[in-house]
């Protein structure tokens, strides 16, 4: 028992400390949900007094939260859907051909990797709205996927480099079509990257704000969760016993899915950057 | 022979071409457009397009105080927003990169704020600096609380470091970790035995070690800074009298709220030189600072 206690880390010990403190903000908005104006102001660390889900289900009815969390899952599900589908194929054929065509394609893909978004976004609107998309949710769903194609296409790029090629070139000779050689020998073994590049998209997708205020502006029916807050209670912030319910609400699906998806989250991250 | 080739190549637009059709329409399309816009001035809407040359871009570096404004407090932001994070999140990837149970909830712990939404961040804060503040006014009577943080210029920098930090650790800390991790544990073994003290196995051997993951942490960070975009339109909009525009926030506030599509343009394609020189010039630095172990 001594030893064990003794293998403890005092730095751990503090560092494990603060990050409870460093998610005290969360906790503060977790407990306050549950309280009206008055108790938030009387004391806004206590515990509240009833934990019922009274604002909870007003919250839900108000501001439709059925269509908002539909709006947004339909979002995630579907870009991710297309991006699982075609960013492997694309990043498996650019790695596999040499030529000045392959160079070209994966320099497209890569270029707004490389330029902020703010040097594209003014125009993207334009564009959308030119092709009377603007407003719409299939025009939020393509340039979301749009958005989310080049990193995916990046990381998995850079991890086909590292399969071999000779099974491909078995199936082949065992006279398999270059499509089945495909989906049948070389997605399966892109399973690892597929993964991390699916969860990090649906993540991002889920808590996006900024693509989805632009391409759909003010349209309510397109809105996704963050947007409709945002533009509920930006301009309202008095009203926070309806806005705390909320972002809770909006929060949760992404919380869950962090606490079963956490290797692939936080690993993506250095499988992107430092090895890439 | 020809037919073969043909085959070759329709193979390889069935399995590129949908992706950079996405990607065309989303990214590289609209960068053009830009290029085409930026010698113009247009409001965005109407046909009247007028051809200005260079106009635009000589505007900018002689009349415009805002942009320039801009770029001060974006410079402002990056310089405490690199150092605070940076030293941070090497503070807890430190400890938090032994292996075991308790750090990995630590790791946890640290990067939840990373995973939620501009929204979720921006009203959090606004209600803790907000209502929080008030309460905790009442409570103790401190007047450092009863400032006004959102609605004060000076104060609301404070708070846009404060949150910036706070969400991104996380992300931060893993890149360190991973650094920290690839450290060949022989040669922090050897140098205890040699008996350096811990500070000086952190500042001889660690630290040199890891300044791969810290060159790429200063990077993104700053690129980040230079950036910054998203919060100011979530939380401040620019706010209060124009304190927090960052040159990112000009030019979509040049473009949606006064309607000078032509001029955003512009703006935005000196913002694009502006954080490829940045990007460069660091990058050489702290490549030339990494050690081989």
């Amino acid at each position: 028992m001594m030893k064990k206690l003794r293998k403890i880390n005092p730095l751990l010990i503090i560092v494990l400390v603060c990050s409870v403190f460093w998610l005290m903000p969360l906790a503060l908005i977790f407990i306050n949900s549950f309280k009206p104006h008055n108790d938030i102001i009387m004391d806004f660390l206590a515990l509240p007094k009833s934990w019922s889900l009274d604002m909870y289900i007003e919250t839900w009815v108000m501001f439709e939260f059925p269509r908002l969390v539909g709006n947004t899952l339909l979002y995630t599900v579907s870009s991710i859907a297309v991006v699982a589908l075609l960013a492997p194929m694309a990043a498996y054929k650019l790695a596999r051909t040499k030529d000045r065509l392959s160079k070209v394609c994966f320099g497209l893909i890569i270029m707004p990797m490389m330029v902020p978004f703010q040097s594209y976004m003014i125009s993207l609107t334009r564009l959308t709205a030119n092709v009377n998309l603007s407003g719409t949710r299939l025009g939020y769903i393509m340039v979301n996927i749009g958005l989310l194609m080049p990193l995916a296409v990046y990381m998995i790029h850079g991890f086909v480099k590292n399969v071999p090629i000779e099974l491909e070139e078995c199936a082949r000779i065992d006279g398999a079509s270059r499509i089945r050689t495909y989906f049948n020998i070389v997605l399966p073994l892109l399973k690892p990257i597929l993964t991390t590049v699916v969860v990090l998209d649906a993540l991002a997708t889920w808590n996006d704000i900024i693509t989805n205020q632009l391409i759909v502006g003010g349209k309510q029916q397109a809105m996704n969760i963050s947007s409709a807050l945002y533009m509920q209670f930006s301009a309202n912030t008095s009203d926070w016993e309806h806005a705390l319910p909320g972002i809770v609400m909006s929060m949760i699906p992404a919380l869950i899915f962090f606490v079963f998806m956490q290797k692939h989250i936080m690993g993506g991250i250095t499988d992107g950057a430092v090895k890439g | 022979m020809k037919a073969r080739k043909i085959k070759e190549l329709l193979i390889f637009a069935l399995f590129v071409f949908p992706a950079v059709a996405f990607v065309l329409f989303a990214t590289d399309i609209p960068f053009v457009m830009n290029l085409y816009y930026s010698v113009f001035d247009w409001n965005g809407i109407g046909k009247n397009m007028k051809f200005v040359g260079l106009d635009n871009f000589i505007k900018i570096f002689t009349n415009d105080r805002l942009f320039w404004q801009g770029v001060r407090f974006t410079l402002k932001f990056a310089v405490f927003y690199v150092i605070i994070v940076n030293i941070i999140s090497l503070a807890i990837a430190l400890p938090l990169s032994r292996p075991g149970r308790t750090s990995s909830f630590g790791r946890a712990f640290y990067y939840i704020p990373y995973i939620i939404s501009l929204t979720t961040l921006s009203l959090l804060w606004k209600f803790i600096f907000g209502p929080g503040f008030e309460s905790l006014y009442n409570l103790t009577g401190w007047e450092f609380f009863n400032w006004s943080w959102v609605g004060t210029p000076k104060l609301v920098f404070y708070v846009i470091i404060i949150m910036t930090v706070w969400q991104n650790v996380g992300f931060y800390m893993v890149n360190y970790i991973a650094g920290i991790i690839a450290v060949p544990r022989e040669l922090m073994e050897a140098a205890r035995i040699d008996g350096a003290s811990s500070f000086q196995v952190l500042r001889k051997i660690t630290l040199p070690l890891i300044m791969p993951a810290a060159s790429i942490c200063m990077l993104t960070s700053l690129t980040f800074a230079f950036k910054l975009f998203d919060i100011i339109m979530v939380f401040t909009k620019g706010g209060p009298a124009n304190s927090t525009i960052t040159v990112a926030y000009n030019i979509y506030r040049e473009a949606f709220t006064k309607s000078n599509y032509g001029m955003a343009t512009a703006k935005s394609l000196v913002f694009v030189v502006f954080v490829l020189m940045v990007t460069v010039v660091q990058l050489k630095i702290t490549k030339s600072r990494e050690v081989e172990a």
